[in-house]
């Protein structure tokens, strides 16, 4: 290989630096530098106010199941895609990637023209049923899992694909049920992949906001999640207390990320 | 009779893998499926594990019908060409996982473990991953894994055919004496006639979905059914319309035998103690001939010198009756 010369290699690194600064780490430090203005005066003020209580459990809420749906969801279907063959399978793996090209709010207002409960189509049976899906949290977790439903799968499908079939079939010959052979041989082939998509879902959905606000209906104290707080707190002109929010939604998917760059030595050498 | 297979067909789309297979393999034999890629003897092998189903056809293990057991109630032992390894677990839970899954006593587990990591000279490395193992040792962890639930049948796909030459010579000896200590009925394919001979009771010869012949290693040799098998199993060349192997050709260099064919000698090279000639009929056939070093130089053969030909006095001999697929 060519070695660059020194200025090239320098002059690199530094539009590289600079992009990054300028469009992720000064932003987000200022959001950190805004909230910690009066010590730690904002930070506990905005984590005593009950409405930001009530939307940061909401949002933990509406995350756990849209992450769980999704877990579960995510493996059967890729499971599906690489070890099975079945008419509309190419259709349904394009399917899967609609929600990374859809906008949100297309979600929302998809999913409020078929749930909601006066015109919707399937809305009305459902809540002459006592099931209230939008405007409460059964349609956010519905709109949460919509939005992040690919990323389990996408980390999932190439594992699956680089290990085949051979152990899992080594282990039938060998006397395993279907289940022993998931349990014991397919999931722990897979289980770095699955953390993996399970964390990236995971701060997608507490980062979710288009499609929630919609389906939400973004009732204060009732179906309001973080994100909706940031942005009603910032419109009334109480902007320490959006950045406060902010900056404890940034710092759980900063977690995130370091539990992800954690796990990846061990992904590598396993 | 061990392994009953009867009217066995398989298509994959419009390839037809086998045709109408009948063959019955004996218990407690080393029996190998020969034949060229994609002959379908992988197939047959996977079939008699249940790892694919026939379309028409049936399988008898032992006398039980298992053409439609799914492969975990057959009790077989399949090992694979590229080992399949169980990559997370450690080489003695690899071979304890057949015992786990039966629900066997933890002591019973570990002293069988340990028995067959001794038998497969693989005891040092019970706690390393198999990614700590070379290619022949993964191979004879999936051998103890595979022996380890006691199959009726041990099934080999291509064993040895992802090793390099020397493992394989070595792996292919210590195969047939494994079969000398534990004598379970075993099944291998291979594609290559050396190994077969070497090692197996019994060969059966598979050739396009069909099975060509089934006899002993020197049957085959000595009375192949056709042209297939005779020069699947070693080199042949045409001599008169007939196959004869090219170390059975006699050569002479006036014409005493009747029927003798006549030719001159196109080509000679000499390798070791072996000498080829490549002889021009008068026919206008190109015949291969081998003789020792110490026998051409007594005939004083060489370039361009006319000779006779006839094969050998009890040479194994098959009409050519369709090209020679080499």
């Amino acid at each position: 290989m060519v070695e660059p010369s020194s200025l090239v290699r320098w002059g690199l690194r530094l539009l590289a630096l600079g992009y990054v600064f300028f469009l992720v780490a000064w932003p987000v430090a200022l959001v950190v530098q805004h909230t910690f203005a009066d010590g730690l005066t904002t930070l506990t003020e905005t984590l005593t106010d009950p409405s930001v209580q009530y939307a940061l459990t909401l949002t933990l809420q509406v995350a756990f199941w849209a992450v769980l749906i999704n877990l579960v969801f995510g493996v059967t279907i890729s499971l599906l895609l690489v070890r099975h063959e079945f008419p509309g399978k190419r259709v349904l793996s394009a399917l899967i990637d609609v929600p990374l090209s859809v906008s949100p709010v297309v979600v929302g207002l998809a999913l409020l023209l078929v749930y909601n409960g006066r015109t919707g189509w399937f809305g009305p049976s459902l809540e002459a049923a006592g099931w209230q899906v939008i405007f409460d949290v059964p349609g956010m977790v519905m709109a949460t899992a919509f939005v992040a439903l690919p990323l389990v799968i996408r980390e999932v499908v190439p594992v699956l694909t680089e290990i085949g079939d051979d152990q899992e079939q080594a282990a039938r010959s060998l006397g395993a049920s279907g289940r022993q052979t998931f349990l014991r041989i397919t999931l722990p082939s897979i289980k770095w992949a699955v953390v993996y998509g399970v964390v990236l879902s995971l701060a997608r959905s507490l980062g979710e906001f288009g499609a929630v606000k919609i389906v939400s209906g973004n009732l204060t104290d009732r179906t309001q999640t973080a994100t909706l707080v940031v942005e009603q707190k910032y419109q009334n002109f109480e902007q320490s207390t959006a950045y406060a929010t902010s900056f404890v939604l940034a710092a759980v998917s900063v977690l995130c990320i370091v539990v992800v760059s954690l796990l990846r030595p061990k992904e590598a050498s396993a | 009779m061990s392994i009953e297979i009867s009217g066995v067909t398989k298509r994959f789309g419009d390839f037809v893998a086998l045709e109408d297979v009948n063959v019955s393999l004996p218990t407690g034999q080393l029996t190998a499926l020969l034949g060229p890629s994609g002959g379908g003897k992988s197939t047959l092998l996977r079939i008699i594990a249940g790892l694919e189903t026939p379309d028409t056809g049936t399988v008898a293990i032992e006398g039980v019908d298992a053409t439609r057991l799914p492969p975990r109630k057959r009790n077989v032992g399949f090992v694979f060409q590229h080992y399949a390894v169980f990559k997370h677990m450690t080489v003695a839970k690899n071979v304890a996982f057949g015992l786990e899954i039966r629900k066997r006593p933890k002591v019973e587990v570990a002293e069988r473990v340990d028995e067959l990591l001794r038998l497969v000279h693989l005891s040092q490395f019970a706690h390393r991953l198999p990614s700590q193992l070379s290619g022949g040792q993964r191979q004879r962890m999936a051998l103890a894994r595979a022996l380890a639930v006691e199959p009726t049948v041990l099934l080999l796909d291509e064993p040895f055919g992802a090793l390099d030459a020397k493992v394989r010579k070595e792996l292919r000896e210590w195969l047939r004496h494994l079969h000398d200590e534990v004598p379970v009925t075993t099944v291998f394919v291979t594609h290559d006639q050396e190994e077969a001979m070497e090692v197996a009771d019994e060969i059966v010869v598979i050739n396009e979905g069909r099975v060509e012949q089934v006899g002993s290693p020197d049957e085959l040799y000595d009375l192949p059914a056709n042209d297939f098998v005779m020069s699947f199993l070693g080199e042949v060349t045409t001599l008169g319309g007939t196959q004869v192997r090219p170390h059975d050709v006699d050569v002479a260099t006036a014409p005493r035998a009747a029927g003798a064919i006549e030719g001159t000698i196109a080509r000679m090279l000499r390798i070791g103690f072996e000498v080829r000639l490549t002889v021009l009929t008068v026919a206008g056939e190109e015949v291969s001939v081998v003789l020792t070093r110490t026998h051409a130089r007594g005939l004083g053969l060489e370039e361009g010198a006319t000779v006779w030909l006839t094969p050998a006095p009890g040479a194994t001999v098959v009409p050519a009756m369709r090209p020679l697929a080499v």
